[in-house]
């Protein structure tokens, strides 16, 4: 700051004026320049809002309180040089007359030292020179002393002021890193979005000596500012605040004729918050350097509430990772504390059913067809308890390939056909197009189905499996002629846990398949229809899935 | 059923599993030996001469996946490892790592057996016969000739080659990875839609009915596996 008073001054000395300096935005001057603006913005603002008077209305030049003081500097020195000529010889006395000078400069700026200035050549011509008590000056000498102390006291003025500026630039400045610190410090201790408004909020009225009146975490919906008439203020109504569902906590009422602008905390998150200052009277020519000192205090707010927004983001994102990390643990250890017994059971089973003893006994035969299948159907039910918990948590990552539609039919039929209850049917239209799907959660799904068909239907009837395209679908189609499904039953037939009554009657279920199947096939941005003519009319499920253009080059690079 | 009189390690600390697999592979003439741990396992592997390994993934000391790997920087022995379901890239990463198969549990004794044949004969047929006799079909490596029910296959460069890489691990899976690097270059590897096509069309050639394949599975997710050679 003083480096750029220095320079200030040198460019002075050259003979630059200062008001050109000041506008070219290439100057040397861009330090001190922005010193000078933050000064301008934050020097009318200390202190609380206070009442206007009719000083605020008068152009800027007249409102410098230093004028009178300055004038009455220069009468009691006129009084005091008075008396004293009466016993002392003074031939320059006007050089006397540069105190007062150089005291309004320092105090009180430019023109009151030039006020005083002309003060003092106007009291040295009438009292002290020849003719005394007249304006006239004769001798030649006090001419030269009169000219003399015009120019010094022009350029003292004119120096002083300066430094005053820079000075109280300087003390400005200072007091603003005070004020940024000490709100800095209170939102590094915060912790919580209110404590952070309540900063914000303590920040912007002191920094702007303005009554705030609603700083609120949720903003009302829509229309974020002011820009109503062309001063681009608006006076906010009572209706319009209390319609928007605000309270208007701890504040006077409104007095009607009072300026307000309101606007978003933040301009490019409106969800932030929204803030009402009260500008009181501001003369017209104020209204447009108010409206940036807001704009500029509130890009400080916005900047730590973004910035808690983002903390809070990621404090989500830590404990949703570590709600996933527990889910796999539990997955896992579920997985393998239930299934191993199971493998171990399976496989018993398995290697007892190979022997000659079980290829002699019928019965013992069928007994351990009885272990496999149950325990091949707790397996299943495992899997179902398992798949359920990863579409409730929200875990689904398709982890998308091309696969060919007949493969997942294939692998999807794969338990079925050592039962050999049901009698298959798999018709395929030629030439599918290859989906872009997770095939392990899409034949889950299809799995899911075809399980419902052999389970709702008798085991001598034919369950058919299609697949065809549509141009832009792929449509699997899991078809029975089983006992159905009633208009009742299918609005609810996706709905976790439901199972129909009769259903109920029939066989035993955890009412979670069709619920999943649903959820995988959505995961793989396909749909799921359920059709039926009615009670034991059959069943016929659809899986639609898009088709997305191949890769280039398929067919001439393939084979 | 040929009775193969090798050496199994079963690597697993369940009790009750390592009882089944026992019972299982010594009433098909095999000789068992266990361990509990990961460590025992590769212990005992480095000190006794072992045919064939067969590892769970879910040991408490070690990753499954640090014993194939272990166990493949110093031997070839053949290592099938034993999963539970939903972890295709884990499978896929244990073949990458070079385990020679999996098996999903629970499985079938039957089941197992049947790729512990496939892979103990591809580790012993790998100097042997030139010819691989599937169902009906019949693959000659030598000749690069392939028959179906005696009569010659017009197949493609790249049919071909499909086959003679699946027919080389007859009865285990081979990653989609694997053949797509072998078949098209490492600069394809990740062109699945490319693989997903020839197999449609191999099928067409070999198989009775290509929407229901008989002879090349699929292992969705994971790769394919042309199934075990009908008899040696």
């Amino acid at each position: 700051m003083w480096l750029g008073a220095c320079r200030h001054l040198i460019l002075r000395d050259r003979g630059v004026p200062q008001e050109s300096a000041r506008q070219s935005p290439q100057s040397y001057f861009a330090t001190f320049q922005r010193g000078a603006t933050a000064m301008a913005m934050h020097g009318w603002s200390a202190g609380p809002a206070r009442p206007l008077n009719w000083l605020d209305y008068l152009p800027g030049v007249v409102q410098s309180t230093g004028l009178l003081p300055s004038l009455a500097l220069v009468a009691a020195l006129t009084v005091c040089l008075s008396i004293a000529t009466k016993f002392l010889d003074l031939p320059h006395v006007s050089i006397v007359y540069l105190i007062p000078v150089l005291i309004a400069a320092t105090r009180w700026g430019a023109i009151p030292a030039v006020a005083s200035a002309i003060g003092g050549i106007a009291s040295s011509a009438y009292f002290f020179y020849p003719p005394l008590f007249d304006w006239r000056v004769s001798d030649p000498q006090q001419i030269t002393d009169i000219v003399l102390f015009v120019g010094v006291a022009v350029v003292t003025g004119r120096l002083a002021d300066n430094a005053r500026a820079h000075m109280s630039a300087a003390q400005k400045s200072e007091a603003e890193v005070r004020s940024l610190y000490k709100f800095s410090r209170r939102l590094a201790a915060a912790s919580t979005v209110d404590e952070i408004l309540a900063a914000a909020r303590d920040h912007v009225s002191s920094t702007l000596g303005r009554r705030i009146l609603l700083f609120q975490a949720n903003p009302d919906e829509g229309e974020p500012t002011v820009a109503s008439g062309a001063s681009g203020l608006q006076q906010p109504p009572h209706q319009q605040l209390s319609r928007a569902g605000h309270s208007v906590p701890r504040a006077p009422p409104l007095a009607d004729d009072s300026t307000w602008v309101k606007r978003p905390i933040c301009e490019s998150n409106p969800t932030l918050g929204t803030v009402a200052l009260d500008l009181g009277h501001p003369p017209p020519h104020k209204v447009q350097s108010l409206q940036n000192q807001v704009a500029v205090a509130l890009a400080d707010v916005s900047a730590t509430l973004e910035r808690l927004d983002v903390a809070r983001a990621l404090e989500e994102a830590r404990a949703r990772s570590s709600r996933e990390a527990f889910r796999e643990a539990i997955i896992g250890s579920v997985s393998h504390e239930l299934r191993t017994p199971l493998a171990g059971i399976l496989g018993a089973a398995s290697i007892l059913s190979a022997t000659p003893f079980a290829a002699q006994d019928k019965r013992l035969a069928a007994l351990l067809d009885v272990i496999r299948s149950e325990a091949e159907r707790l397996d299943g039910g495992i899997q179902k308890l398992l798949d359920a918990s990863r579409v409730s948590s929200d875990g689904l990552r398709p982890q998308r390939v091309w696969t060919d539609p007949a493969d997942l039919i294939d692998a999807a039929l794969e338990p079925y056909r050592r039962a050999h209850a049901h009698r298959f049917q798999v018709l395929l239209s030629d030439e599918l197009p290859l989906l872009h799907i997770d095939p392990i959660l899409v034949q889950q799904a299809l799995r899911l189905i075809i399980d419902n068909a052999v389970k709702y239907s008798s085991t001598e009837s034919a369950i058919s499996v299609e697949a065809e395209d549509d141009g832009s679908r792929i449509l699997l189609r899991v078809r029975d002629h089983g006992m159905g499904i009633t208009a009742e039953e299918r609005e609810r037939l996706f709905e976790r846990f439901y199972r129909g009554p009769r259903h109920q009657r029939l066989v035993a279920g955890s009412g979670l398949g069709l619920w999943i199947a649903r959820a995988f096939l959505v995961a793989n941005e396909g749909q799921l229809e359920v059709e039926s003519a009615g009670t034991d009319k059959g069943t016929t499920v659809t899986v639609y899935l898009p088709i997305r253009p191949c890769p280039e080059r398929e067919a001439r690079d393939a084979t | 059923m040929t009775r193969l009189s090798a050496v199994t390690l079963v690597i697993d600390d369940e009790v009750q599993i390592r009882r089944f697999l026992r019972a299982g592979f010594e009433l098909e003439g095999f000789d068992v030996v266990e361990a509990s741990t990961g460590l025992e396992g590769i212990r005992v592997a480095t000190l006794t001469p072992v045919d064939l390994v067969i590892v769970d993934l879910g040991l408490p000391d070690m990753d499954g996946s640090d014993i194939v790997e272990r166990l493949r920087s110093w031997s070839s022995v053949p290592i099938i490892v034993l999963t539970v379901r939903s972890s295709e890239q884990e499978k896929v990463r244990l073949l990458e790592l070079g385990a020679d198969d999996y098996i999903v549990k629970p499985f079938g004794m039957g089941e197992l057996l049947a790729r512990a044949r496939a892979v103990l004969r591809r580790q012993q047929g790998t100097i042997g016969e030139p010819i691989v006799r599937i169902g009906s079909l019949q693959i000659d490596l030598a000749g690069r000739t392939v028959t179906r029910g005696g009569s010659e296959l017009q197949l493609t460069m790249k049919e071909y080659k499909l086959l003679q890489i699946l027919a080389r691990h007859a009865g285990t899976v081979v990653t989609h990875q694997q053949l797509l690097k072998e078949i098209w270059g490492p600069s394809h590897a990740h062109d699945g839609h490319y693989l997903r096509i020839l197999v449609r069309k191999i099928r067409r050639k070999i198989e009775d009915n290509p929407s229901q394949p008989s002879l090349l599975k699929t292992e969705l997710g994971v790769g394919y596996r042309l199934i075990g050679q009908s008899n040696s």
